[in-house]
């Protein structure tokens, strides 16, 4: 570290070579009594060391909720979601995905949390306009094999489903090559996954969305009851680079998590999953919830498709698609099919 | 903590003590002659007798008792010694600090008035339960002019999180000026039509000062660079930390350090509340503490940290999920509270 550049006077700044002190984090970490000591500094010294670190690392770092609302641009606007691709979808989600955060999307299986996952890959392939984010997004495949086919099908109706964009647009994406498949069966190949491989693809600008398929696969196996502290460790830590990604880059983490059967009553009340009469509670417990931005919760519905005498290429039952907790969406649900198209509500 | 007050110094004429001359009138007016009159009556006393406010009455008394005590053997300490104040006093001076309301009765109800001037609040509760929700729903209230039971304050926002959505303050905002509207029409009158004037969206919004810190040491920084923030920001009543504890759970091998720190935290937010006359309040996770034979979710980040706020707010689902149980805990014991689900969710959401 450099501590010329500090707006420090020379005598603090040779006590800090001298004490071979090599970041503000360092200096921050350090009670003052222990900064006194290592530095041979007085206390006023000292206090107005600690200010000035501060201000550097802290410059121009207010903002006025006005000046939050008011902020229309593409990048930083708390305005800008992701889209689904429906409009019923957004406007439960008030516009879609957050940017920064990590969304989780959990239910039993074939509820569709993949297809809404691979839908949400097209989606951020198109221009800001349309609801996307202009990029690609990363796959990550934590137990089956990435559905290229169902894929493939989705590219091909996206004029179908997105009848709100022209033709000529949709024709320009190249769909297929924005999305970018890994496979991660384990923890120490996930976190690979996660400090090499992912932070190049955002680095270089050509993602923003990462779905990761799914997060309980990779704890379900690996530890036994009797491990749970270390269970939790690798979810906090896991759970903190993800933000951390998210933050940096601006770009939404989408992880799909399964559900359990809820041990107790009082297990799924705190888990805020009985909204939809469920007795299920997603995996992982009270530890990965505490990671999360949002929880959706994705269900089959015992009710009868809408038009049963219409036909549809696809098994139409209904399913149900809830808030289960947003800091800006009161508790909601609504209504979706999965079609040939791909994932669309029901008004 | 009680002094002996038995010194003749108490006979002193009011008007050999340096008030202000409108003040001495108006204590003339109302009979009071000497200082011990005075000290007798005390802040809200005083403050009702002669129409003054309650600050006002404080500051006064505390210039008769330093005159009065200069007179007696002065402590070794000098003319900067340390006021003494007997523990009735600091009671009194305790109850006539400011609440922020939030307009939801049951919640100022366990709050003893609503959250408190001065004194550290801690929000605890599992995801969803509504801690960013009140936190923002704060930052809007803390804004509420005097007229309508308000401190006329601004808000710091430090957000470690990104959960702060201005979408939903805009919602909350909203319904508060909405509120008031109607408070002013049923009651009609003057000063609510005029604090109405200034008290509308945009303001609200351009008084919440945001802070987003992205790990522990941008939140440090940030926190030893509040009392400069609030000196320049005087109207600052309420500093909102949401979270607390999501920078400090992961990334330390050592605890003790970690320890270390928050107590730190702790002690700068204590004397950053008392100073600046504000309300901090933090949230904070819940965890699970695994026991014998089960286990509870507790407040997460330590024994130690239990003791850092005044007030802890346990905010917990009951099985049924339409009511939030709220558990308040503070150094004179604990209340218990029910509050139906749609109460937390305060405004938009009817």
């Amino acid at each position: 570290m450099d501590w010329d550049q500090f707006d420090l006077n020379p005598k603090t700044i040779a006590a800090l070579k001298k004490a071979d002190i090599k970041s503000v984090k360092e200096i921050l970490n350090l009670s003052g009594a222990d900064l006194q000591r290592l530095m041979k500094l007085s206390s006023a010294d000292i206090q107005c060391l600690l200010k000035t670190v501060s201000h550097a690392l802290r410059r121009n770092s207010m903002l006025t909720a006005l000046q939050l609302y008011q902020d229309k641009d593409h990048f930083t606007s708390q305005h800008q979601k992701l889209s689904l691709g429906c409009s019923v979808l957004d406007n439960l989600l008030k516009g879609g995905i957050p940017l920064v955060g990590i969304t989780e999307l959990a239910g039993e299986s074939s509820a569709g949390k993949t297809q809404i996952s691979l839908q949400l890959c097209l989606c951020v392939q198109y221009p800001y306009k349309y609801g996307g984010l202009e990029s690609g997004a990363v796959y990550i495949c934590t137990e089956d094999v990435f559905p290229s086919k169902r894929l493939q099908q989705l590219i091909d109706q996206q004029h179908k489903l997105r009848a709100d964009v022209p033709a000529e647009i949709i024709q320009k994406i190249r769909f297929g090559n924005s999305i970018f498949v890994e496979q991660a069966a384990d923890l120490d190949t996930f976190q690979q996954c996660i400090t090499r491989r992912l932070s190049l693809l955002l680095a270089r600008g050509m993602v923003r969305l990462v779905v990761i398929d799914s997060i309980a696969a990779l704890f379900r196996c690996e530890f036994g009851p009797a491990e749970s502290a270390l269970k939790a460790r690798y979810l906090q830590t896991f759970g903190a680079q993800l933000h951390s990604l998210s933050t940096r880059f601006r770009t939404p983490i989408m992880c799909i998590n399964q559900v359990t059967d809820a041990v107790s009553e009082s297990e799924a009340a705190q888990c805020s999953c009985r909204i939809m009469g469920s007795k299920v509670t997603p995996a992982l417990g009270i530890t990965w919830s505490n990671q999360l931005l949002m929880r959706l919760m994705a269900s089959r519905t015992s009710l009868p498709t809408p038009s049963p005498g219409a036909a549809s290429h696809c098994a139409g039952s209904m399913r149900t698609l809830s808030v289960v907790f947003a800091p800006h969406l009161p508790p909601s649900f609504c209504y979706y099919t999965v079609q040939l198209e791909g994932v669309k509500g029901v008004k | 903590l009680s002094r002996c007050r038995c010194i003749p110094a108490m006979q002193r004429e009011l008007g050999t003590l340096p008030l202000a001359p409108a003040l001495r009138a108006r204590l003339a007016a109302a009979g009071f002659q000497t200082a011990q009159e005075l000290l007798d009556t005390g802040p809200c006393g005083l403050s009702k007798e002669i129409g003054i406010s309650r600050e006002e009455a404080l500051e006064a008394l505390q210039v008769v008792r330093q005159e009065c005590d200069g007179n007696a053997a002065r402590p070794a300490g000098g003319p900067g010694a340390t006021r003494k104040f007997t523990a009735l006093e600091l009671l009194e001076e305790e109850q006539t600090q400011g609440f922020i309301i939030t307009f939801c009765s049951a919640l100022d109800n366990i709050l003893g008035g609503g959250v408190q001037l001065t004194k550290i609040t801690e929000i605890c509760g599992a995801p969803g339960v509504g801690k960013t929700q009140l936190c923002m729903q704060l930052a809007v209230d803390v804004q509420i002019p005097e007229c309508f039971g308000g401190v006329a304050g601004e808000a710091v926002f430090i957000d470690t999180e990104g959960s702060f959505m201005v979408d939903r303050v805009v919602d909350i905002a909203a319904a508060c000026v909405q509120h008031c509207h109607l408070i002013a029409e049923a009651q009609q009158e003057e000063d609510h039509q005029k604090a109405l004037e200034t008290f509308s969206l945009e303001n609200i919004l351009s008084h919440i000062y945001y802070f987003r810190c992205r790990d522990y040491t941008e939140l440090l920084a940030q926190v030893y660079l509040l009392p400069e923030f609030l000196a320049e920001h005087s109207k600052v009543r309420l500093v909102v930390i949401d979270g607390i504890a999501f920078p400090f759970r992961h990334d330390f091998e050592d605890l003790s350090l970690r320890t270390r720190l928050l107590n730190g935290l702790a002690q700068q937010l204590i004397i950053i509340a008392n100073d600046h006359k504000a309300a901090v309040v933090l949230t904070n996770q819940m965890t699970t503490r695994i026991g014998q034979s089960q286990s509870t979710l507790v407040p997460a980040l330590g024994e130690s940290w239990g003791h850092a706020a005044t007030v802890r707010l346990i905010l917990h689902w009951d099985n049924s999920q339409s009511n939030i149980l709220m558990v308040l805990i503070q150094t004179q014991g604990f209340r218990i509270w029910w509050l139906s689900r749609k109460f937390l969710v305060l405004s938009a959401f009817f």
